[in-house]
């Protein structure tokens, strides 16, 4: 930090000091970046080193700025980070320590006429996966009518007991979506998982699209993106719709406080929503089966929560006794009807790794549709002929738990020594229910800043998809993760993963390009 | 997160809710918002955010004072640095820590100590930085019901202040770095004042940065006169002590501004205690406190506590006071404020939920 400038945190460097000299537009593309992705598919150059059409007035202007002034605003836009307090908690031997949220300046573009189809496809999924919840709390047609196995529904660790019957307000449990999103080597569009219990990671796209804004203001000259503000209106309105009271519902942010490494979003979320952010502690249910918060002015009725604690946690007389993160009496209070639990209990049921190769018929079941974005064919453990193909194919296959999220227990076969995959094929014999398989996906990559210049890095993309009584929205991009290490899938940002600013622009695809929506899904089924 | 310039954006075909407008919150069935709650535990946090802000200050603008002051004094007639310990209330805390030197010889060695105990000293909860993080933490928790910009401006003085605190060793670098400090909760306050709703939030951070001016206005009196009571008015340091008694508080130039006389004992004390105008003389203070509690509901009894502040600083006997008698005095005040600070505490952030009636949300 330069010792002579006061308050240097707060005072951007970059002037747009372009080290190379303006390259005119008609001399052609320049020779830095040298950039090849070859073999893999890259978001924004193609096979031999030019930019998708989408990509090339960035691309342009990438060469124009030079690797020194870029690294200068890469500087830039880490110090407004650390400025504004953009961090995530990681837990170093119990103890967590705050750093700051990691961003990689290049944007990542998707071309309009694809955000299209994957916003379609969005929304049909979480559609078709909300009627599957309500049935699998009430007549569970879906089973009666062969669509999927009782043991998917009943067997499963994420069915509530506690929740058959219960019509939350418009039918909808999971109203808030984090689906990730991965292409492959062809660029085809993937679904990989549908996070539909807490999940995470709104706050940081927001805040990336901040920082690019003043990171990139010139860019936005050059190009159409489409904002991502938009989000946070529509997921108030989103909260209101089921809430259940008539007038204006009061609604708050239930985080489970300020050690939880989502703490920064919780915050960000109660403050960009203008609402309370309250622990179990601030919130009391009376024997009128309301939920009342402790305010300054005595106890105020609570309608709508917005609950970033786990389905477990959120009430210690139903679930787990040792919570101290819950309110005792919520699940009473929603059951009851007295209250609007955002996303509700039990919507776990369809974040599922096996439930998740049933979805293709599930759209078609519930909607009558055909799935618009591919689903990656998996492998069922529990089924004997899948079993085998899996045991005798585990190295070219990913081998994951069915039902955890967050990437634990997750097996690349690839990478894994003789005795993992050995120990991996001894759990499959002994509980075959608890693993599905899937082929081994090579990512995507995007120009990344990196210690030697700018290189290919893998990535996928996370966008949120919302549905209320009122209708259903999607953010415009989402959130991408990008691997820091060369050749790494691993995105995860507590293990080292970055972050990019994604636009969704009003420019063409690569022609070339087939996108892999619709028919054709190639699921195993 | 709502800019002018999305409501202009285009609609897109595409839009699931193509008839709202694009910040989605135009379609809402009722533009006015119910009143607003405040959390119990978030008005806690704005409160003691309120505290630290001006304790950092108060200590900054204190310790820059002092130095300047020092600088200014004979060789030999020098009071040392140990007020600063006093006014700060950590005497015994920083005797605690540096028993070894406390019976040295070596003044220079003093002066290091204390200051780094008063800057970040280990063992010191008052300390400049402890007051900055304090303020941070309670702000981070507040921050749903705080400025976005008051927040990062707090998170970046702690990060300046931490990033340069080897600065500070030096008494040229030190001057820097207080300079900074006072700056940036200039800067703070300037953001809440100037984009902050006049809300309950914002009453109870008034509260706390009220509460605390008051006290440490009482505790600079109470150190600096009773190493200045001996001193005759005619000895041309007494009005350069009571001169630094009036910068301590920011309050030479308002005082020149508002007072005849020069700055002695009884004009001094009668601005520093009863002027109601100067935001750190303790009257003034107690009539803001008394005026955002106003604000608030079951304020009764700490309103009550504040009046009675109020009284006892008004009668003030201030020309008897400035030849004996302003520590007995001063300790009073202090007493007051702490009721003051108990019952807001009793009211406010332990109140027992259970014999309070749900209040019916306006429906």
């Amino acid at each position: 930090m330069d010792l002579t400038q006061p308050w240097g945190t707060l005072e951007a460097v970059t002037s747009p000091t372009a080290s190379s000299a303006p390259i005119a537009a008609d001399s052609g593309l320049p020779d830095w970046p040298s950039y090849d992705p070859d073999p893999m598919y890259d978001e924004l150059v193609g096979p031999g080193g030019s930019p998708r059409p989408a990509a090339e007035a960035l691309w342009r202007h990438l060469a124009e700025l030079g690797p020194e002034a870029l690294a200068e605003r890469q500087v830039a836009a880490e110090r407004e980070i650390r400025a504004i307090g953009v961090t995530f908690t990681v837990y170093d031997g119990g103890v967590g320590v705050d750093r700051p949220w990691p961003f990689d300046i290049i944007p990542r573009i998707i071309p309009r006429d694809h955000w299209q189809l994957i916003e379609a496809g969005l929304v049909q999924r979480l559609a078709a996966l909300n009627l599957f919840i309500d049935d699998c709390y009430h007549d569970q047609r879906a089973v009666s009518e062969g669509v999927v196995p009782a043991d998917l529904v009943t067997g499963s660790p994420n069915f509530r007991r506690e929740c058959v019957g219960v019509d939350p307000p418009g039918g909808i449990w999971a109203h808030i979506c984090g689906s990730d999103l991965i292409r492959d080597d062809q660029g085809f569009w993937y679904v990989l998982e549908d996070n539909l219990r807490v999940p995470s990671g709104v706050s940081y796209l927001l805040e990336n699209r901040m920082v690019t804004k003043h990171i990139f203001p010139e860019m936005f000259r050059h190009y159409s993106i489409e904002p991502v503000d938009p989000y946070v209106g529509h997921l108030a309105s989103t909260l209101a719709s089921v809430s259940p009271s008539s007038g204006n519902p009061t609604i708050v942010v239930l985080t489970p406080g300020i050690h939880n490494s989502a703490y920064f979003e919780h915050a960000f979320l109660a403050q960009q929503l203008g609402v309370e952010l309250v622990e179990g502690s601030d919130l009391v249910v009376l024997d009128d089966d309301c939920v009342y918060a402790r305010t300054i002015d005595g106890l105020e009725r609570v309608d709508v929560i917005y609950r970033r604690v786990d389905d477990l946690f959120i009430d210690p007389e139903v679930f787990r006794p040792d919570s101290m993160l819950g309110v005792p009496g919520l699940m009473r209070a929603w059951t009851a009807g007295r209250v609007a639990l955002v996303n509700a209990p039990g919507a776990g049921i369809a974040d599922d790794k096996k439930v998740y190769s049933y979805v293709p018929d599930i759209i078609r079941f519930y909607l009558g549709e055909e799935p618009i974005l591919w689903t990656i064919p998996t492998y069922r453990c529990s089924d004997p002929d899948d079993r085998a193909h899996v045991l005798a194919n585990l190295r070219e296959l990913v081998v994951k738990p069915a039902n955890e999220s967050g990437g634990y227990g997750v097996l690349v076969g690839s990478q894994a020594t003789a005795g993992e995959l050995a120990l991996a094929a001894e759990q499959i014999r002994d509980d075959p229910n608890r693993w599905v398989a899937q082929p081994i996906i090579q990512l995507s990559t995007a120009p990344t800043l990196c210690d030697e210049g700018i290189a290919p890095r893998h990535v996928d993309l996370r966008p949120f998809t919302l549905l209320g009584a009122d209708g259903a929205y999607v953010t415009r991009g989402g959130l991408t993760r990008v691997a820091r290490r060369k050749g790494s899938l691993v995105v995860n940002s507590s293990q080292g993963g970055g972050s990019k600013d994604t636009w969704v622009v009003d420019a063409p695809a690569d022609p070339g390009i087939a996108a892999g929506f619709g028919a054709g899904d190639g699921t195993s089924s | 997160m709502t800019t002018p310039g999305a409501s202009s954006a285009p609609t897109t075909d595409h839009d699931a809710r193509a008839d709202e407008d694009e910040d989605g919150m135009g379609a809402e069935p009722d533009e006015q918002r119910s009143d607003t709650m405040l959390l119990a535990r978030m008005a806690e946090a704005v409160y003691w955010a309120g505290r630290h802000l001006e304790r950092a200050e108060g200590t900054a603008r204190i310790v820059q004072v002092h130095t300047d002051a020092h600088v200014d004094m004979p060789v030999g007639e020098d009071v040392g640095w140990e007020p600063l310990l006093a006014i700060a209330g950590v005497d015994s805390e920083f005797a605690e820590r540096y028993s070894g030197a406390a019976g040295s010889d070596d003044a220079r060695a003093a002066e290091e100590d204390v200051i780094e105990f008063l800057l970040h000293g280990d063992g010191n909860a008052s300390s400049i930085l402890a007051s900055l993080t304090a303020a941070r933490e309670n702000l981070r928790t507040a921050r749903p019901v705080i400025p976005r910009e008051a927040w990062e401006a707090c998170n970046n003085l702690w990060l300046s202040s931490t990033d340069h605190l080897a600065e500070a060793d030096s008494r040229e670098g030190r001057v820097r770095w207080l300079r900074r400090v006072i700056a940036g909760c200039q800067c703070i306050h300037g953001i809440l004042l100037g984009t902050m709703s006049r809300d309950e939030a914002m009453s109870f951070l008034a509260l706390g940065q009220n509460i605390e001016r008051a006290d440490l206005t009482t505790r600079v009196l109470d150190v600096r006169s009773e190493s200045l009571q001996p001193r005759g008015a005619d000895d041309p340091y007494d009005v350069v002590h009571w001169m630094a008694v009036l910068r301590s508080l920011a309050a030479y130039q308002p005082f020149r501004r508002a007072m005849p006389a020069r700055p002695q004992g009884d004009s001094t004390l009668r601005f520093l205690l009863q002027d109601d105008r100067f935001p750190r003389a303790v009257g003034a203070c107690l009539t803001e406190a008394r005026a955002q509690l106003k604000a608030l509901p079951h304020s009764e009894r700490a309103q009550e506590s504040c009046q009675n502040a109020s009284m006892v600083v008004a009668s003030a006997p201030v020309a008897r006071l400035a030849v004996g008698g302003l520590s007995e005095f001063l300790e009073d005040v202090q007493l007051a404020l702490v009721e003051i600070h108990e019952r807001i505490d009793d009211t406010y952030f332990r109140p027992n939920f259970v014999g309070w009636e749900p209040t019916a949300v306006t429906r």
